[in-house]
């Protein structure tokens, strides 16, 4: 029980099967994956091999084929769209590898977004606070489709942590910053996630981020190979 | 070339939902333009079939001499000729009646009423033809080779002739059962040459022919040209003038265009074009918008500006190809359908009111099919199409490569926004909205437009009213009595007014009379009629039998008469000091060509008195309320010192309870006197709202076609706006947008539009809607008096907007939700 409780993502012979017959794509295949409270796992694999798609599922953005997540003890896979929806809300914080930014809201509306959906006060100074420390302190008015890629990056990495989610994940969140902003970036998620005792699951190509988790799971065609 | 065709193609597959709209935009359009001229042409044949459904003659000559005929028939302008003679005077009590003989001389003259149902036109002797009910009224069974007896004068002089007759044959019966006197029938039955020819050959019979015949030329001569062609035939035979009359009505029918259909079809047709114009020109316009970044990219490939117009060209063209084709079949099938069911419909009702069967001669066959109106209406689309294709494609040429990579899907000319601290579900409505703002203020103002034309017209429809129509009839209380009369008949004297008059039919105790019925409230008599005649020569007197009746208003008409006042002023006292008269019929002052100032040195008929009366026209002013085309001040009518009481309407005013059964009592009374005629305010009612959905329902129809033509566009940008935006709703989703948020929001949009509709409506629609009103009841359509706030129909507009918009909401969300949220987020598009 005791141990339970320290485990906050745990995944069950987790597929997701794209196409049939001779075009079956196995983006993944049978994962048992079991994240503890408070940990930093790293992914990493070659491209296509269903890091992004393991992600989705994991953040409830995709419906597995067969096996289940849980989230908390809770079995997701069974979720209405409605308790889905406030999960995402609430519990994750996503950083998708393409930004997604709504272009018809400013940086500051964009970050502050997932609070509004919810209807929660807006912690003012901490939001500031982050919005510094990604330099973008001199954004926020901005439309999004005036932004370099990397500050949208910076403004999606400000989204997903403005909520306090319990879980950030990330997709290659610094494959479009220059090392020094990446470094920063990577640290100022690292900071935010010992702060609030969150669990960061990030994806990535750069072996110094893989260094720094506390675990590293390598995907290969689907599967977990440790 | 071909690639950009092939192009053109796979993106109408692509933007499936926006090629289907237009396409029905297109094809609406088509239909409705087709639907409307094609009810024109079947509208326009009908009152040609009703004209000949009588009878096709141009003209009648009373021939004066025997060797008339003959060079007549021989005539080169005369195409076809009948002759009827009227043989003998049936001598059966009070029954009016006549044995004729009847001959086509040259084929090609028809009587409706010379038909036969059965048998054949008396060639012995002895033989005879007729109505069925004339027979039954002799006592006769109507059975072919069945025998009647009956008594004649011939030439209606001379000894009693009788004689036993053989039924040769049967002509269609009409209906005699809503004439309401016996002595107004006045039956013909036809006997043979023979017969004719035996009493001409004893010196008993002489020959008194009537010429009925159509002259060449009637599809390319116009009225005047025609009338001119029977009057130089007539002199060409010695024929004085007074022994021709036209047939007028047929002839106006066929030769005059109908130009008063031809003015309605082609402003209705023209509102239509302009506003499909403006809706399909919307829908390409929002999909260029939406398409800025492909077609960025297909510049930045090297794509040319002709190319990229060519492309959007073809996908319009391509629409066209199937829509059209659709429109005009549907177009013209549904008038063909449909308009000879509503004209039966409304005829029906027509008759269920007492009036007469009108449309008894038409055939169940309209022809409305025409081939160069077929051609027009599809080229009419096609350049609404490319008109509305012009400015979006000179967008899309303006659109540069480097603008469309940073595009992100839709544009705004910003580059940073005010916006809000904290983001809720209405912050985004209004970020997107404000996002598309061009999209939204063109969406807007065409469904705005169709809705204040909704509007409009229906404050104008609204405002018909039954009631109104009907007080036309009975001015005031429930019932009005009213005496008929002719105003010169020359046969049937005792008709005339002046006659009528001396027999006192509304006298004192015949008011008592009906003071006295229970329920009765009050009776009134109606301001008289006189009869006048005058000596000079005036088209206006001609036309109204050389007796045109006049009447008289009081001071307190003054106010009504000039708010109605055409032209001239109303003077009371002076009008009363040099007998100055006003004119109450705008068009036929113009038709008469009478002008203010004219002088009638008139004589008035006051039974058999003479009164010398000379007047002057001083104003012409069109109120609703009289039936009189001429009306003198009260003073100078109380001047004139009428020996009989002029009265010719009573109006009853009942307590409504009884209305029945006065009802009933009064038709008893009335059909005591045939001179009398009862209208009742239920039946005018009934005759009123018949009139008026003739009127307003086709009118409703284009209304409601046009008003799905505008809901195209508001369907088009809701659909182009989630489609465009599936992506972005995804990211809102996977950020925690509830679905019953994402609902929301989207609702929110349509709202948006659909309140901004109503608020357009409600306001300028309203507006707009009274200047119509006003101008409409200046033009005195429909009786129009008091305005009425088309309340039901504003709240349909808003149900039908709301409801509308939701089920596009609705519909929309599902399909978006068809796709799982992760493919939204990965799409490109
Ligand atoms: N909607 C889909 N339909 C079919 N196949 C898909 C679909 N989405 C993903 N795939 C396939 O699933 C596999 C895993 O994709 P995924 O995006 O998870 O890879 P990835 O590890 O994130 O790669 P990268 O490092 O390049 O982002 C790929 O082979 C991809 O082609
Ligand atoms: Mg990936």
């Amino acid at each position: 029980m005791n141990e339970h409780s320290n485990i906050i993502l745990k995944t069950e012979n987790l597929c997701k099967y794209y196409g049939a017959g001779d075009n079956l794509v196995k983006a993944v295949d049978c994962v048992n994956l079991a994240i503890k409270q408070g940990e930093f796992l790293s992914i990493v694999g070659k491209s296509g091999s269903g890091k992004s798609t393991l992600l989705h599922m994991l953040g409830a953005l995709d419906n597995p084929t067969s096996g289940s997540v849980w989230l908390d003890g809770e079995n997701i896979s069974s979720f209405k769209e409605n308790r889905l929806s406030q999960i995402r809300r609430r519990k994750i914080g996503f950083i998708f590898q393409s930004y997604n930014l709504i272009p018809s809201l400013n940086v500051w509306e964009n970050i502050v977004l997932p609070l509004g959906l919810d209807n929660k006060e807006i912690d003012t100074s901490f939001i500031q606070d982050i919005v510094k420390t990604l330099g973008l302190d001199n954004k926020i008015k901005n439309l999004p489709n005036t932004l370099s890629g990397g500050q949208q990056q910076r403004c999606a990495i400000a989204r997903a942590i403005a909520a306090k989610p319990s879980i950030i994940l990330a997709d290659e969140p610094t494959g479009n910053l220059d090392t020094k902003t990446g470094d920063e970036v990577m640290a100022l998620l690292k900071a935010s996630a010992k702060k609030y005792g969150q669990t960061l699951v990030v994806i990535t190509h750069n072996e110094e981020i893989a260094q720094m988790a506390d675990r590293t799971v390598m995907i290969a065609d689907g599967k977990v190979v440790e | 070339m071909n690639m950009i065709f092939r192009m053109a193609l796979s993106k109408l597959r692509y933007h499936k939902s926006r090629t289907l709209l237009t396409g029905i935009a297109i094809m609406l359009t088509t239909m409705l333009l087709m639907a409307i001229g094609t009810s024109g042409f079947a509208m326009l044949d009908m009152n040609r079939q009703l004209a000949l459904a009588q009878s096709n003659y141009h003209a009648v000559f009373r021939l004066e001499e025997p060797g008339q005929l003959p060079v007549l028939s021989k005539h080169i302008q005369v195409e076809s000729l009948t002759t009827i003679e009227s043989f003998a005077q049936i001598i059966n009590g009070k029954m009016n009646g006549s044995l004729n003989y009847y001959e086509p001389v040259k084929d090609g003259i028809y009587f409706s009423n010379l038909e036969l149902t059965e048998g054949h036109f008396p060639e012995k002797e002895d033989e005879i033809c007729s109505l069925p009910s004339f027979f039954e009224r002799i006592g006769a069974e109507p059975v072919v080779g069945g025998k009647v007896t009956l008594s004649f004068r011939v030439n209606g002089k001379g000894e009693i002739q009788t004689r036993e007759f053989t039924i040769s044959g049967l002509l269609i019966d009409r209906d005699v059962s809503t004439v309401i006197s016996d002595s107004r029938i006045v039956w013909g039955a036809y006997v043979s040459k023979a017969l004719l020819t035996s009493y001409a050959e004893a010196g008993l019979y002489e020959a008194d022919p009537t010429a009925y015949l159509r002259v060449y030329g009637e599809d390319m001569l116009s009225y005047d040209e025609i009338e001119d062609k029977i009057n130089s035939t007539a002199s060409d035979i010695g024929l004085d003038e007074e022994q021709i009359s036209c047939n007028k009505e047929y002839l106006f029918t066929m030769t005059t265009p109908d130009t008063d259909t031809f003015a309605i079809i082609a402003v209705i047709s023209l509102v239509v074009i302009l506003f499909s114009t403006l809706v399909i020109y919307s829908i390409y316009y929002v999909g260029v918008i939406t398409d800025v970044q492909e077609i960025g990219k297909l510049k930045a490939l090297g794509a040319s500006r002709r190319q990229i117009g060519r492309l959007l060209f073809f996908q319009g063209g391509i629409v066209c190809v199937f829509a059209i084709p659709l429109g005009l079949l549907i177009g013209y099938l549904l008038p063909y359908f449909l308009f000879p069911q509503v004209i039966r419909a409304l005829n029906a009702t027509a008759l269920e009111s007492g009036q007469l069967d009108h449309l008894k001669g038409l055939s169940n066959q309209l022809h409305m099919f025409s081939l160069p109106f077929l051609l027009i209406t599809a080229a009419a689309v096609l350049i609404t199409v490319c008109v509305s294709l012009l400015k979006p494609i000179r967008m899309a040429g303006k659109v540069s490569p480097a603008e469309a990579i940073r595009y992100q899907e839709n544009t705004t000319d910003c580059k940073s926004r005010k916006g809000h601290h904290t983001v809720k579900v209405s912050t985004l409505t209004w970020a997107n909205l404000s996002r598309n703002r061009r999209r939204t203020v063109v969406t807007m103002f065409t469904m705005g437009l169709s809705s204040v034309l909704f509007i409009c017209v229906a404050a104008v429809l609204n405002s018909c009213r039954a009631e109104d129509l009907a007080r036309r009839s009975i001015q005031e209380g429930e019932f009005r009595i009213s005496l008929d009369y002719s105003h010169h008949d020359k046969e049937y004297p005792e008709n005339n007014l002046d006659m009528l008059v001396q027999q006192d039919y509304f006298n004192e105790s015949f008011l008592e009379q009906l003071s006295s019925i229970d329920g009765v409230e009050s009776v009134k008599r109606a301001p008289g009629n006189i009869l006048s005649s005058t000596d000079i020569e005036s088209a206006l007197y001609e036309d109204a039998d050389n007796r045109l009746s006049l009447s008289y208003f009081t001071r307190e008409d003054i106010p009504a008469l000039n708010e109605e006042l055409v032209s001239g002023d109303i003077d009371y006292d002076r009008m009363t000091a040099n007998n100055e008269v006003i004119y109450t019929h705008a068009y036929s002052f113009d038709i008469y060509g009478l002008a203010l100032g004219d002088v009638f040195p008139l004589t008035l008929h006051d039974g058999d008195r003479e009164i010398p009366f000379t007047v002057t026209l001083t104003a012409l002013s069109q109120p609703e309320n009289y039936d009189a085309l001429v009306i003198m001040t009260k003073d100078s009518w109380d001047n004139l010192g009428l020996t009989y009481d002029p009265t010719t309407d009573i109006y009853l005013h009942v307590n409504n309870a009884q209305y029945d059964n006065v009802k009933k009592t009064l038709q008893d009374i009335v059909a005591k006197n045939e001179h009398f005629t009862l209208y009742s305010l239920d039946e005018e009612m009934s005759i009123g709202r018949a009139g008026i959905s003739l009127t307003k329902y086709p009118v409703y129809l284009i209304l409601v076609l046009i008003a799905v033509i505008g809901f195209m566009n508001l369907i088009n940008t809701m659909i182009t706006s989630v489609i465009t935006r599936k992506r972005e709703l995804g990211i809102l989703q996977a950020l925690g947008l509830s679905n019953r948020q994402l609902v929301r929001m989207l609702s929110a949009e349509g709202m948006f539009f659909t309140v901004g509709t109503l608020f357009i409506s409600a306001t300028l629609g309203h507006v707009f809607g009274y200047l119509f009103f006003v101008y409409a009841k200046k033009m005195h359509f429909m009786s129009l008096t008091s305005y009425h706030f088309p309340l039901l129909e504003t709240i349909l507009l808003v149900l039908v907007l709301l409801g509308g918009q939701t089920a596009i909401t609705l519909y929309i969300n599902k399909k978006v939700e068809k796709e799982s949220l992760i493919e939204r987020i990965r799409s490109q598009e």
